[in-house]
């Protein structure tokens, strides 16, 4: 039981938090005094509310020394919905991108982890010693690197050079999990399988497609569910090389710069936290009985 | 013929290893190399650079900055791969007995592990939150341990407490994990035949448990030694205060008075330690 409350216990505290009133915030009981769906309103774009006029702006429109130019200008600085958080925005941005990293991962690392666990060929040891050295070489040693090279290269300049830079660093972060997870499964399927579609006439490539690709679904559905998760819960890249592109920004960065922009916000940023996290939670629950079956046990890769 | 068929499966190996092998040959081992060549230059943001020589490495050997980084790591180290390791000890052994909704208390139990580090950050942000938090509220007008309020995250020393038990919480899962799958792996016979001898469960925790269990905690170990001396994340966005060496380096690279040749002189030396903890993992552990 206390090992549960240690473990839910900020779960908990970021939903009470995200349906409290502000007035309520300091109060330590974790049941909202009054529930509070306004920030989840905000987020996702429900409430529209007409932005009044301050009495002395319209005051001001009223006179006739300023032009109709001028009026308008001042009309729509107040009425300006820029503050406002586009979070279905980033939402989506950070959902593409993990679905395409995800995808494409799995892909390029079921073709790998084939080859690594059933061919022989020249380099195979070297070619697994450097997905085993990799997979633990963490990003952030390579910033400086790799931001040099994307700015000598133009790529950084642009925004599609930009997001294909972040997508390859993604690629490249999710592959030797991959890579490793697929490998030690296809090595436990039974090669006889393979054996039987070739003598039916499969081709060695037709036979992956045929085979190993049927038999590994919950694998290769959980090892996307990990790329996934890395890709969306991805920071210090996506702060690196978009943070001149505010309309691509992932959800991590841009809930960073909410949390630093603005104070006082508590029910918000909870609320968007919650957002952020139920994607996951869903994926998760999807993805578990693979999981906790142990069966993924030596893919650990954060 | 036995040759042609060999040859063609090589043919085809290489073609299938050959998209990831670019990927990472690109994104990994070239930029180990630039990044050491980086590191003998003044490097601008833009790109621009001019050679200095083994001067970046003289700057850091004589920065205060670097040392109090390298003794912050050292520490989170040391309390992250205890705790991290003992907690998910102890969670496996309790987890691993037969109770009501099991499957249910283990998924839960793995939660912190998958949930996205930026959304947890403010829930635990808000629990030290020095107005509004429950870890003042307890410790203040509940327990009366502290006389008055204090900003936990604000102030660095106490944020590295912070950052560590929050390291603990979101990482245990993953040592629980491989040590259950261990567990689960101990034939029940070795401990009857324990239990025979006479000895009690402490007894058996002893003379079974750990012995089986001495390669799993000692792969927990190192992985978590080789994957938080890389942590960035969890610990930036939690509390940026703690600077540890990957957010010593970030903040080199990246902000204020920029000068990414330095970053990545850090880098080289940390790549080099790094390299040496994957090597001791590869020749030991992988080899029991």
């Amino acid at each position: 039981m206390l090992l549960l409350l240690f473990c839910l216990f900020p779960f908990v505290q970021i939903l009470s938090t995200s349906l409290k009133h502000q007035a309520d915030w300091g109060n330590p009981s974790l049941i909202p005094a009054q529930l509070n769906f306004e920030a989840y309103k905000e987020l996702l774009g429900f409430s529209q509310q007409e932005v009044e006029l301050p009495e002395t702006i319209r005051m001001m429109l009223e006179s006739p020394a300023i032009s109709e130019e001028q009026r308008a200008a001042i009309i729509k600085k107040f009425t300006s919905t820029s503050d406002i958080f586009p979070f279905g925005r980033y939402m989506l941005n950070t959902f593409v991108i993990s679905m395409v990293t995800a995808f494409l991962s799995t892909l390029i690392a079921t073709f790998a982890a084939y080859a690594l666990s059933r061919l022989k060929f020249r380099g195979r040891n070297a070619f697994s010693n450097t997905v085993m050295f990799v997979y633990m070489v963490g990003g952030v040693l390579l910033m400086v690197p790799l931001y040099q090279m994307a700015v000598s290269t133009g790529l950084a300049s642009t925004v599609p050079g930009t997001l294909i830079c972040l997508l390859l660093i993604y690629l490249v972060q999710t592959l030797p999990v991959a890579i490793y997870m697929l490998g030690n499964y296809f090595r436990t399927i039974p090669f006889s399988l393979e054996e039987a579609a070739m003598i039916d006439g499969y081709s060695r490539t037709s036979a992956i497609f045929a085979v190993i690709i049927p038999l590994s679904r919950p694998m290769l559905l959980t090892v996307m569910f990990y790329c996934f998760v890395i890709a969306w819960n991805e920071y210090l890249f996506a702060s690196v090389f978009l943070k001149q592109y505010q309309d691509f920004h992932t959800l991590p960065l841009a809930l960073q710069t909410l949390f630093s922009s603005k104070n006082a916000i508590w029910d918000r940023i909870m609320a968007a936290s919650m957002l952020t996290l139920i994607p996951v939670v869903i994926a998760f629950s999807v993805a578990n009985r693979f999981i906790s079956s142990g069966g993924t046990a030596g893919g650990v890769k954060e | 013929m036995s040759d042609n068929i060999a040859a063609q499966e090589a043919r085809l190996g290489h073609r299938l290893i050959a998209p990831a092998a670019l990927i990472i040959a690109l994104l990994i081992l070239y930029p180990i190399f630039f990044n050491l060549y980086l590191s003998f230059f003044d490097v601008e943001l833009n790109g621009d650079k001019s050679l200095v020589g083994l001067n970046n490495y003289k700057t850091l050997l004589s920065d205060g900055g670097f040392y109090s980084a390298l003794w912050t790591t050292v520490i989170y180290l040391a309390g992250t791969v205890t705790g991290t390791t003992v907690l998910g000890l102890a969670v496996a052994l309790l987890l691993n007995q037969n109770f009501p909704f099991k499957n249910t208390v283990r998924a839960l139990v793995l939660l912190p592990y998958f949930a996205p580090v930026i959304s947890v950050v403010f829930g635990w942000q808000f629990i030290f939150d020095p107005v509004n938090g429950i870890y003042n509220h307890v410790m203040v007008e509940v327990l009366g341990l502290v006389s008055e309020r204090q900003n936990v995250i604000g102030d660095p020393d106490s944020a590295l407490w912070v950052v560590i038990v929050f390291d603990i919480w979101k990482h245990f899962p993953i040592a629980f994990l491989l040590i259950l799958a261990k567990l689960q792996s101990i034939p029940s016979d070795q401990y009857e035949a324990c239990a025979i001898d006479g000895y009690n469960a402490w007894g058996r925790f002893i003379h079974v448990t750990l012995p089986e269990c001495r390669f799993v905690i000692g792969t927990v170990v190192l992985l978590r030694m080789i994957w938080n001396l890389n942590r960035f994340e969890d610990v930036y966005l939690l509390a940026p205060n703690v600077e540890t060496l990957p957010i010593y380096i970030y903040f080199q690279a990246f902000t204020g008075v920029i000068d990414q040749g330095l970053a990545a002189a850090i880098s080289v030396v940390q790549l080099i330690v790094l390299s040496g903890l994957i090597w001791f993992y590869v020749k030991k552990v992988l080899n029991w």
